[in-house]
């Protein structure tokens, strides 16, 4: 019999669409939040505060850190340091905190850009912003950005894997989330973990427009789903604080008109729909925050309160489900201040030596941060980019950059927490 | 060891790359059997390690996987010659059509102009791999074979991982092929709008 080119058709139809319906029937239902997002030890311990730089190296600038906890109970840092934000020297550097002694150890370098290109097999220009998280199996995923043409709007997120807490990392391999040449995806906010194993990565977009998106990935690193939280030019840098399985909210950097405040948006089906966003209580100056929502339900945030500036850091918290926020500690304040070179100089080095008293020679770190925030007779102070999270024995701990020059680490107890929370049940934001 | 979708994702910028030097002139004119040789030669250079990435590596940086739909039009011009893939200009046209037309729907949702997203449903929606079903059966039944073959590819090599893209929809159109199509209907309306004004 003569088989037309009108059957053959027809069979590779039956057989590709064949496969397609089974392997779409295979792709995981929507599933909670995982609740709560561990198990935290009992006690509550003294009610204490302590600082440290994380990272050490001199007159580099460095950006954007993020933490997770070892299995062992250690903590592990990641951050991009090289000569600018943005530079081919660039690299992804990691360093532990011993818990115990509450020491950082060296830092060293995981990933650059020529690794990065290598492993993917594509031309890479500058990378940064690394963000991790732990599978189901206890393996440590790794993502950051990659750009291989313009700025950070060109990004695309790249993710490593680590099986011994972070000694050793797997070659790079890249994310495909956006359709328009895979540009514009940036990484910035805590991963979470979904009831069925699979990771939620918040995420956001910076090409024609701003906005935040929250991927599902599934345990062996594919995408199953990917959802808009914004749209147009409003809210980025997504960071989730999940109240129970089905209840969450989502908090994001303010991108689009004044006032300037954090954006909002919420779940009560775990994510099957969020609703509209909208402008809270907090000011925000278009920076990043960070977050953690307590088993208690009581919800933590580190932010830049003002609309114009990161020259402020706070802490502020919520009794209320993030309907209203009191301010509970002041990080970092150093608002009004347009020092010269001079006297910044002096002031860099106090805060230097106020952070961790241990540090020998101060004017090393305000001399590099002279460096990445003076220009001309005008300086400004910076701290920003926090990320925050809650170790198993109940400390928190949280890191932001310290004038574009170095990691800073402030660690917490829950009791001190307790405590401030306490004190400044009627506080009011500034 | 490259992973199998960086070969799949490295060959589709090759084949980018050795469809542009087929279409310059000199090269054009070759005689089949030197053209064959000569594509052939290239396609195998522009894969070998050139600095620290093949010459495929530096344009897929900037490009990402081409669709499917954009490799059987590649593939179509570099087998033009040897007669094995014929392509009609009307069955070229209907697709050319469909692309911008669902191109000029889909990239302003996909990149952000309100909360839908019609991105996502590339993540195995039963009710896109339904619809395509529908638009390959109707387009094999009324002969529009090219529209047919793109969709059923594209939907074959998603449901296999062909590339490293898990969206069902990096497979059907990109941005490339999708500013083609638009550029083809814009130049086909101005020339009848031409054509018309100068009777």
């Amino acid at each position: 019999m003569k088989i037309t080119r009108h059957r053959l058709m027809l069979a590779l139809i039956s057989l590709a669409f064949g496969v397609a319906f089974y392997k779409a029937s295979v792709i995981p239902e929507p599933a909670a939040f995982q609740w709560p997002a561990m198990e935290l030890e009992q006690g509550n311990g003294a009610a204490q505060i302590s600082s440290r730089f994380v990272s050490s190296s001199q007159n580099i600038s460095t950006h954007a850190a993020s933490l997770i906890e070892l299995s062992d109970g250690r903590i592990r840092a990641f951050w991009f340091a090289g000569s600018r934000e943005g530079a081919e020297d660039v690299e992804i550097r990691t360093a532990v905190l011993d818990p115990a002694s509450n020491k950082w150890g060296n830092e060293t370098a995981i990933a650059d850009r020529h690794s990065t290109q290598q492993s993917l097999l594509r031309f890479v220009k500058k990378i940064g912003n690394p963000v991790p998280a732990r599978l189901g199996d206890g393996t440590l995923q790794l993502f950051y950005v990659t750009v291989s043409v313009g700025g950070w709007a060109g990004s695309s997120i790249t993710f490593m894997t680590s099986d011994d807490d972070g000694e050793t990392w797997s070659p790079a391999r890249r994310l495909v989330t956006s359709p328009f040449i895979n540009i514009s995806t940036l990484v910035k906010g805590t991963p979470f973990k979904y009831a069925d194993g699979s990771l939620g990565l918040p995420v956001y977009h910076e090409f024609l427009g701003k906005f935040s998106e929250l991927l599902r990935i599934a345990p062996g690193g594919d995408i199953i789903d990917k959802q808009r939280l914004s749209d147009g030019k409003l809210g980025i840098q997504p960071v989730i604080l999940i109240k129970n399985p089905e209840q969450a909210m989502i908090l994001m950097r303010h991108v689009g008109p004044a006032p300037k405040r954090v954006i909002a948006a919420t779940t009560v089906n775990a994510g099957k729909r969020w609703n509209d966003p909208e402008k809270t209580e907090l000011a925000n100056p278009d920076a990043a925050i960070t977050g953690v929502a307590r088993t208690d339900g009581r919800l933590l945030v580190a932010l830049n309160d003002t609309e114009s500036n990161r020259e402020v850091l706070s802490l502020v918290a919520s009794n209320d489900g993030g309907a209203s926020w009191q301010k509970v500690y002041t990080l970092e304040d150093q608002r009004s201040q347009t020092p010269s070179p001079a006297s910044y100089i002096i002031t860099a080095a106090l805060l230097a030596r106020e952070t961790d008293n241990s540090i020998l020679n101060p004017a090393l770190f305000a001399n590099t941060a002279l460096d990445n925030q003076c220009s001309g007779e005008h300086c400004r102070f910076e701290f920003s980019y926090p990320y925050m999270i809650q170790a198993h024995n109940g400390e928190f701990h949280l890191v932001y950059t310290w004038n574009r020059s170095f990691i800073k680490h402030v660690r917490f107890t829950r009791a001190w927490l307790d405590q401030r929370m306490k004190a400044n049940q009627h506080a009011q934001l500034d | 060891m490259p992973n199998l979708t960086d070969l799949t994702g490295l060959a589709s910028s090759a084949s980018a790359i050795i469809t542009a030097l087929a279409m310059i002139p000199a090269v054009a004119q070759l005689p089949n059997k030197h053209l064959s040789a000569t594509l052939s030669a290239a396609f195998v250079l522009v894969l070998l390690p050139f600095g620290e990435l093949p010459l495929a590596g530096y344009l897929r940086g900037v490009t990402g996987d081409l669709s499917i739909t954009t490799m059987v039009l590649l593939w179509h011009v570099l087998l033009k010659t040897s007669k094995l893939f014929v392509i009609d200009v009307q069955q070229r046209n209907e697709l050319m059509m469909t692309v911008a037309g669902v191109a000029l729907i889909f990239y302003p949702f996909a990149l952000g102009i309100s909360l839908e997203d019609p991105y996502r449903t590339g993540y195995g929606n039963p009710l896109l791999i339904v619809t395509l079903l529908v638009v390959a059966l109707v387009a094999t039944f009324r002969k529009s074979t090219l529209i047919a073959l793109c969709t059923t590819l594209a939907v074959l090599a998603w449901s296999i991982g062909w590339y490293e893209s898990t969206n069902l929809w990096d497979y059907l159109i990109d941005p490339f092929i999708s500013i083609y199509a638009i550029w083809i209907f814009i130049a086909a309306k101005l020339k009848s709008r031409f054509s018309v004004s100068k009777q």
